[in-house]
């Protein structure tokens, strides 16, 4: 059996092409079922989300590629030749660590992310409902949800934020633990301080308080995030009550002080403060870095901390690839060892035909006997031909991880035995 | 006279094993360094076990004595301290000071090889025994407590600094090492405390006077003080200054004078 892989992703194809090749949920039948009856084609899955369109087939025979590249082309709207630049075809080994790396998020457009892992489970799912999986697509779809997990799981690939928002989030984890029961203040209604704030709720922050020039605008914000609005020259009491506070707003002078910081840690009962300035220019004074328990990031340290963290899961992928390689080996034995089972059954089947019906000549021959005699005959019979049939049997075995030296052992002793 | 035995000396090279492995975990970035390092630990601890059970049933009396029975007493608290905190609080980071720190004072132990104390009279005494067991205990939950206070001095400065050291990813939030060291540092000073008062009542009792002003009862007081001022800074909030470090380094200065001193009575 031969895995192959034909699609497109973010770095083969443009926008355009995408998105008339992918494959709204739901609609996954129109093209699973067509080459599923194609029979040539034992399996089909297919993994369509917005960076790549893919589609994974189980043949006997070499020559699938044709059906499933006219069916992408017609669901494109396209001739074959235009599209076809724009694929690309992996056989079995290929095919499979394309799986194993598609599923870890190591041939994402961010590395490590963790969608993907999801929209693979769900490419599965929907693949067994339909019933368009053979055992090697099973196989296959068990496995690259197992490597994906133990990638995860043992780089911890997806763990740093690489983008200002989830650094902010990073940091802000870094300084107090969990964020529940934390209070945020959102200074100003700028996009990324918005995004920010959106992100710190998602991770369990319990409170938010928007102050903003235009009352208006704080309020409707407010009510977003489920928090209060409140008047802009009233941040200076806010801070004594924050624990976060996010300053966005195109102020071309400090909206935070140091002094109003100073007196804000003074007069509260809370620990420490962290204060992300998404200003350009700044909004937040620097000096505030000097203030014991204060902790000041700006949009530059901000990048720069997802820089260092895509970096990080760069070194990351190095490691997820060395153990998806050993992982593609050993799926590749365990594939190899499922190839030679059927001949080994076959083998056994012939042989025991030969000797019932060898057996059945035997007695009539030898006219009545008793019913131990009989079974004392079953048994010599059954042992020779186990006898006969156990060096077969071990290479059959030890040959079915070399792909071509297995399928000629098995190709041999098929002949050799007269086997289907 | 009980020399050092073999589950001594295999508890040492275990545990400086597991040393290795963690600051190695620290050039490869490997969790599965620290992960066997903490197995070594554990594995460690059981021969450690044997030492300290093997010096109770020689002599009859608590490890306490002299330089090597302290030593190999104040490492294995270290080390029930350190698991606790690593199975409550998934803390790997302090054992970037502790566990170097367990190997020398178990390195000391064997090194000194001084003979266990013979029973005396003092050793039947209630107070006197209390007196060991709660300063020891005490010393060893303060130095716990410091090990988490510098955590916190390094991933704050390194905060502040927008800077990463090599520990940065390892170190727990700056609340949960301020709780772990502030909690430490309150039950080691309470319980160095009466171990204190229980060694000045005795001494009282024994020899008429409050205390002989030796090595260990200077360094004892210093670092009572010491202690006392950096829980004073714990409370008013200033915990995080040059001060406060410079004093967590006397503390930890007189505390080894004063282990030291034991082996001089």
């Amino acid at each position: 059996m031969t895995l192959t892989l034909i699609g497109v992703n973010h770095r083969t194809a443009p926008v355009e092409l995408r998105e008339r090749l992918s494959i709204a949920k739901g609609s996954e039948a129109d093209v699973l079922r067509p080459l599923a009856s194609n029979g040539g084609i034992r399996g089909t899955a297919v993994i369509s989300t917005c960076n790549r369109v893919e589609i994974i087939v189980s043949s006997e025979a070499d020559n699938i590629i044709e059906p499933v590249v006219e069916l992408l082309a017609e669901r494109a709207d396209r001739d074959p030749e235009q599209i076809e630049k724009h694929l690309y075809v992996l056989r079995h080994r290929d095919a499979i660590r394309h799986m194993f790396r598609v599923a870890s998020g190591l041939d994402s457009m961010i590395i490590g992310e963790p969608q993907i892992g999801g929209q693979v489970r769900d490419s599965y799912q929907i693949a067994k409902n339909l019933d368009t999986l053979d055992s090697t697509l099973y196989a296959l779809y068990e496995q690259t949800l197992h490597v994906a997990k133990r990638v995860r799981t043992e780089t911890g690939i997806g763990e740093h934020a690489v983008s200002i928002p989830f650094a902010a989030v990073e940091l802000a984890k870094k300084i107090f633990g969990e964020l529940k029961g934390l209070r945020a203040l959102l200074v100003g209604a700028g996009e990324m301080g918005e995004l920010t704030a959106e992100h710190l709720k998602g991770n369990g922050l319990e409170s938010i308080v928007v102050a903003n020039r235009a009352y208006d605008k704080a309020v409707e914000l407010a009510g977003r995030f489920g928090g209060e609005a409140a008047q802009f020259d009233s941040v200076a009491t806010q801070l004594e009550k924050a624990d976060i506070v996010i300053v966005s707003t195109s102020a071309p002078n400090y909206t935070v002080t140091a002094e109003q910081v100073r007196q804000a840690m003074d007069s509260r009962r809370r620990g420490d403060i962290f204060l992300i300035d998404l200003s350009v220019p700044r909004n937040i004074d620097p000096a505030i870095s000097e203030i014991e328990g204060a902790y000041l990031y700006n949009i530059d340290d901000l990048s720069e901390v997802a820089e260092a963290n895509k970096a990080k899961r760069l070194e990351k992928a190095a490691q997820a690839d060395r153990i998806i390689e050993k992982e593609v080996d050993a799926f590749l034995k365990r594939l190899a060892t499922q190839d030679a089972v059927p001949t080994i059954v076959e083998l056994q089947r012939r042989l025991d035909e030969i000797r019932q019906a060898e057996l059945e000549k035997c007695l009539r021959k030898m006219g009545p006997v008793t019913a131990e005699q009989r079974q004392a005959i079953e048994a010599l019979t059954t042992g020779i031909i186990n006898k006969v049939a156990h060096y077969p049997i071990i290479r059959l075995r030890e040959s079915a991880s070399a792909p071509n030296e297995g399928e000629t052992i098995r190709e041999t002793i098929r002949k050799i035995f007269g086997l289907r | 006279m009980v020399s050092p035995n073999l589950s001594l000396y295999l508890t040492i090279a275990i545990y400086a094993v597991a040393a290795g492995l963690v600051f190695l975990s620290l050039l490869t970035r490997r969790e599965q360094l620290q992960r066997l390092a903490t197995t070594l630990i554990v594995i460690g601890f059981v021969g450690h076990t044997i030492w300290i059970g093997t010096i109770c049933s020689t002599t009859h009396h608590p490890p306490l004595t002299n330089l090597p029975e302290a030593a190999s007493f104040i490492a294995w608290v270290l080390i029930v301290v350190e698991l606790a905190l690593l199975f409550r609080y998934k803390v790997q980071a302090a054992a970037f000071f502790v566990y170097p720190l367990v190997v020398i004072l178990l390195a000391t132990a064997a090194i000194v090889s001084e003979p266990f104390s013979p029973p005396n009279p003092d050793q039947t005494s209630k107070i006197f025994i209390g007196h060991l067991l709660l300063t020891m205990v005490g010393v060893s939950a303060l130095l716990i407590g410091l090990a988490f206070g510098a955590l916190y001095q390094m991933q704050d400065r390194a905060m502040k600094a927008k800077r990463r050291g090599a520990l940065y990813e390892w170190i727990p939030n700056l609340r949960v090492l301020d709780l772990v060291s502030y909690r430490a540092m309150v039950a080691g000073f309470a319980i160095y405390s009466a171990g204190i008062m229980a060694g000045v009542l005795f001494a009282y009792n024994r020899h008429g006077a409050l205390t002989t002003f030796g090595a260990k009862e200077g360094g004892a007081l210093v670092a009572w003080v010491a202690f006392a001022a950096i829980l004073q800074s714990h409370l008013s909030g200033t915990f995080r200054t040059r001060k406060t470090a410079g004093l967590a380094l006397l503390a930890f200065l007189a505390i080894v004078v004063s282990i030291f001193g034991i082996s001089r009575g």
